[in-house]
This record gives C-alpha cells, structure tokens and sequence, in this order.
C-alpha cells in the first residue's frame, strides 16, 4: 500500500515534470519560429523595400580564387517562398543546387542568378561542382 | 581565423530538418511518462524467455530451405558484392551516380536491419562470404575426402571482431569519407577497394575458423543483421522454418561475449552520424582548429577530429550503460556483476534499431527511389547506358514531409524505448526471484533507457541546426 501510495506521488511528479517541461519548450517554440521568422524575412526578402522592385537586395554569393568569401552563405525559407540568390564568381564552374538539382554554369568574372519556388522541405546545399566546393545552406521549413 | 568544416554525406542531397522544440518536449514527455507506468503497471513472471517456437508448414520449409534455393541465394549474393565491388572500382567517381555505394551503406546496411527483424535472418542465405567459403570447403571435402580442419576460435574474443567491424565500417562511410577536405564523400573506387579487402579478410578467417563460427563471431554483417533479426519472430531452428514469440530470440542472443560491444558500437556510430552536424558541431570544430593549429593538415585534423568523438561515442554509450549494470548490482538478490554485463545487453537492441530508424529513415526513403531506377539502369554512371529505361529519373524528395519525417522519427524512439523497457523488466523479473527487487533493479535500466531516448530526441532536435 505504502509503496503503491509512493508510486502515484511519483508518477503524479512526473506527469508535473512533463507539463512543465511541454509549456516552457512550448513558449520557447513559440519565440523560436518568430526567430526563423524574422531571419526568413531579412534574408529572403528585401527588408523595408518590398514595394519597390527596382531596388531588390537579392542575397549575393560571392567567389573568389574558388571559394565563397565569407563561407558557405545560410539562407532560411518558408515552404511556399520564392528562393532567390546570386551567384558572383572568378572562377569559370557550374552551380548545383542539390535536392531541387538545379544547374546553372558560371564564366569567370560572370555571374549567374537562381529564383525558384520553396517547394521541399529540408536543409539543402548548393555547391560549385567542378571543385566540389560548397557556398551555399539553405532551410525551408514547413 | 576562421574555418568551414567541410563535412558532408556522398550521398546526401536534402538533409532532415530538426525536430521542433513543442514535438521535442512531446516526445520526451511521453517517454517520462511511459516509463513511468512500466514500472508501476508490469508483470511479475517472465515472458520472453521462452520461445513458444511453433514450426510453419513443412512444404514452405523445405522449398525455402533446399540446396538449390541456398545455392541461388548464394548466387545471388555473390553477384551483388561482386557487381558492387565492380561498379566502385570501374564506375563514376561521382559517388551519387555510382551503384555501389547507394547499395552498400543504404540498400544493404539500412534496408537490411529492417528486412532481419521484419523476416528474419535474411542475409544468411545471401552472405556472399558465406556462400563462396561454404562451397570451398565443400569442395575441399570433395577432393581431400575429410573436412576441412580449423583452429579452435578464441570464445573469449566472442563477438569482439565484429563490434570494432562494424565501428570500422560506419567509420570508413562518416569519417574517412566525409573528410576529403571537400565535401564529397567516400570514393566508389575506395569503397571498391575495401570490399575487395574485407572479403580477403573474411574468406582467410572463415578458412582458419569455419564458416559458420565465423559468421556468428567475427563476420560484420553476419552478426550485425543477425542481431537485429533476434527482434523479429521468424526463424530457422534444426533445418526448419518456424516462428516464435517476437522478442524472444533476443533474451538469448547476448551470451556471446562481446554482444554488448555490438550493439553499443551500433548506438554510438548513428549517434556520432546523428551529432556531427548538431549536438557535436561546435565540439568538433574546436578540436579541428586546435590540430590545424598544430600543424596537421586539414583532412588528417578533421579525420582525427571526427576518429575520437566517435570513440567518445561508444565510450560514452559504454559508460551509461555500465553505470546502469554496476547499479543494478546494488539491489538486494542481484546475480554477479559479469552476468548482468551481458544479461541486459540484448535490450539494447530495440534503441539501437529505432536509432537507425530515426536517422536514416529519410535518406532510405529517397536514396532507394535513385537505387531502383538511375542506378538500376546506368550502374556506372556512364550516362551512356540505360538497362531498364530509368537512368534519367530523380529523386522525388516531395514524397515525404517535413512533418512526416519527424513523426516517423519521434514514434521511432518511443516504442524503442518501450520495447526496451520491456524486454529489461522481462529478464529483471527472471534474475530476481522477488517481484520487488526486480522492479527496483529496474529503476537502473529504465535511467538508461530515458538516456538513451532523451539524448536521441535530443540529437534530431539540433540535427543540421
């Protein structure tokens, strides 16, 4: 009886545990997302300068001697949103975005742009091909 | 100064997201909890521990079982290894176009721990070194009119062979592989390669050992799918097919010394895959930049780097789990500690597979879509063949959610851990005699599993975060 009486206070304990412990991750969510949000929106889209499309800020990879200056660029998106960048390189490559397996070639000193739809979930990379080099992650969350 | 780790799969194209924080809390919630009624709500005698095997019919036996149907198997198998090891030293180099490392590390070493539990030790019969070192040493017998003889194993090594193998293989896909300085992966030509070795490797100790002695000790495969086969309820006992209670191959499986070993290897290479671009990242580029520092080159540091966390990995996993063992021995009735060490080891089985489960369910999903059609059809890579009209055909990643990915992933660590739990209570109830010692050995065992489980969430939680 003791012991069974020890039981439930134990269990009523952990279920006390769980709850806590589901509202404050819960909330923690919450400001999370609003996070992502927030990166999503000043990373994918031009902050302040929706309206006008003559001054897109479309994020811009840049490549120098084969590399991306600055390292691999980290690009956030919603499912739905328009992914858009641009590619600057000193190196003639082609550009493969895996998982939506675009390619595009690059000459050197040219530069190329990517503007498609958000349309799989998951964490993706694109990568110059020839050097195997990557210089871009980017998220599209559900 | 600044580094980027160059780490990343051959293989993969679209990593998983992680898992939100509310399903994180949901899924720990539910675990706490579970364990909670498995204590107070379980049952006092064993169950598991007797088979209750009942034979299937005596025809499917015999048809599945016949010496020509063993011989195709063999057949089969060793067409595969030999098709792989052809297409890794002859094919592409680019290691997502190339047939055999999807088949080695997804189609054979993914989809066969699902295939074993679900039918049973389905890779004994196709075991390619099995197939060509049982007909050696039958035409061994053949000519020489005796059996061929071999040195009598060393039992205190038990599985031991085959828990460093199986590191060694996940090693050589996630380390040696990933660490190329660029981010491409394991090379097919060395992963021909080390086909070609490993099977020298395997066919000379199955000449010193035996085949069969081989196979339960010291083969990778053999013992790895093997184990995760004891989950399941199909099998072959005395020549014939039959089944038997699911689970309860399992309470037998770790008396092999060594058993432990395996299946903890198995928890910490997933974990260590799992890690080392979440939990472990800022870890790991630490210890990269301080060898750099010192003056190793950036693929020897990130190798190393990555070599020992994954031996921290199995250490820590190790450790937990012996933690757990050295307090069970606490409770009043507990047999030797040495027992106990390989008496619970086999409860780790069911957390080893719901960790592969978690990990690789997503990257099975879409990589087989690209074994089963451009694969199958240009194998090479060559871009000129086209066998079965499939070689320009994709991956389709839309075909599983986010959502559903992390759904599949969270349940997949739950009803690890109850299965778990279940077979931990189940043979705490046939080493005590008194129900309540028992149940208080297992407050031990159930710290290991809600460790276990919690520190899987935890790892997709940040996974590629």
């Amino acid at each position: 009886m003791n012991s069974n009486a020890m039981r439930v206070i134990a269990g009523i304990g952990v279920i006390a545990v769980a709850i806590v412990l589901l509202i404050v991750l819960k909330d923690d969510d919450k400001s999370a997302s609003e996070k992502v949000d927030t990166v999503a929106t000043t990373t994918s889209s031009n902050p302040g300068g929706n309206e006008s499309p003559s001054k897109p800020s479309i994020p811009t990879i840049v490549i120098k001697n084969g590399k991306p200056v600055g390292g691999i660029t980290e690009l956030t998106y919603n499912e739905g949103d328009q992914i858009r960048f641009k590619v600057d390189s000193d190196v003639s490559d082609e550009i493969h975005v895996h998982g939506y397996e675009l390619m595009k070639d690059v000459e050197a000193g040219g530069s190329v742009s990517f503007d498609f739809p958000a349309s799989i979930e998951g964490v993706f990379e694109a990568e110059l091909e020839g050097r195997k080099e990557q210089i871009l992650e980017f998220t599209v969350n559900p | 100064m600044s580094f980027v780790l160059p780490v990343a799969h051959a293989l993969v194209a679209r990593k998983d997201l992680p898992i939100p924080a509310w399903l994180f809390a949901w899924g720990a919630s539910i675990v706490l909890i579970v364990s909670f009624f498995a204590l107070s709500a379980a049952w006092r005698k064993p169950r598991f521990e007797q088979e209750r095997w009942r034979p299937l019919g005596a025809g499917l036996s015999r048809a599945l079982l016949s010496v020509p149907m063993q011989a195709l198997c063999g057949v089969v198998g060793i067409f595969l290894l030999g098709f792989s090891i052809y297409a890794g030293l002859h094919g592409t180099e680019a290691p997502d176009r190339n047939f055999a490392l999807t088949f080695i590390f997804v189609t054979a070493w993914l989809g066969l721990p699902l295939f074993s539990v679900i039918f049973g030790d389905v890779f004994r019969p196709i075991n390619p070194w099995r197939a060509i070192g049982r007909t050696i040493g039958g035409a061994f017998s053949a000519i020489a009119g005796q059996r061929p003889a071999h040195l009598a194993y060393p039992e205190k090594l038990g599985r031991w062979p085959a828990a460093i193998g199986l590191l060694a293989v996940v090693w050589l896909e996630v380390v040696y592989g990933s660490s190329g300085g660029v981010a491409v992966g394991l090379s097919p030509d060395t992963l021909g390669l080390a086909a070609l070795l490993y099977s020298l490797y395997t066919l000379a100790m199955m000449a010193l050992f035996g085949v069969e002695k081989w196979c339960q000790t010291g083969e990778i495969f053999s013992v790895y799918f093997g184990m995760f086969s004891q989950l399941g309820s199909f099998g072959v006992r005395d020549g014939k097919l039959g089944r038997r209670l699911p689970l309860s191959a399992a309470t037998h499986w770790a008396t092999v010394p060594g058993s432990a070993a395996v299946v903890i290897a198995s928890i910490a290479s997933t974990s260590f895959d799992g890690a080392q671009e979440g939990a472990f990242k800022g870890g790991i580029l630490q210890t990269f930049e301080w060898l750099v520092e010192a003056g190793l080159s950036l693929t020897t540091s990130l190798r190393v780097t990555d070599t020992i966390f994954m031996a921290l990995c199995f250490l820590g996993v190790g450790l937990v789990y012996l933690i757990g063992v050295q307090g069970m021995s606490t409770v009043r009735g507990a047999p030797p500690l040495k027992k106990l060490r390989t008496g619970f080891a086999h409860t780790l089985i069911p957390i080893a597979f719901a960790y592969l489960v978690a990990h690789y369910f997503s990257l099975f999903v879409f990589q087989e879509q690209a074994q089963f059609t451009y694969l199958l059809s240009d194998p090479l890579g060559t871009a000129t063949t086209d066998l079965f009209g499939t070689a320009s055909s994709g991956v389709d990643f839309k075909l599983l959610s986010a959502n559903a990915i992390w759904y599949v992933q969270v349940g997949a660590l739950v009803i690890g851990h109850v299965v778990g739990l279940t077979l931990a209570h189940d043979r705490a109830t046939a080493y005590w005699g008194d129900y309540r010692q028992a149940a208080r050995s297992q407050y031990w065992m159930l710290a290991v599993m809600v460790a276990f489980t919690c520190f899987g969430l935890y790892l997709l939680s940040v996974a590629n975060a």
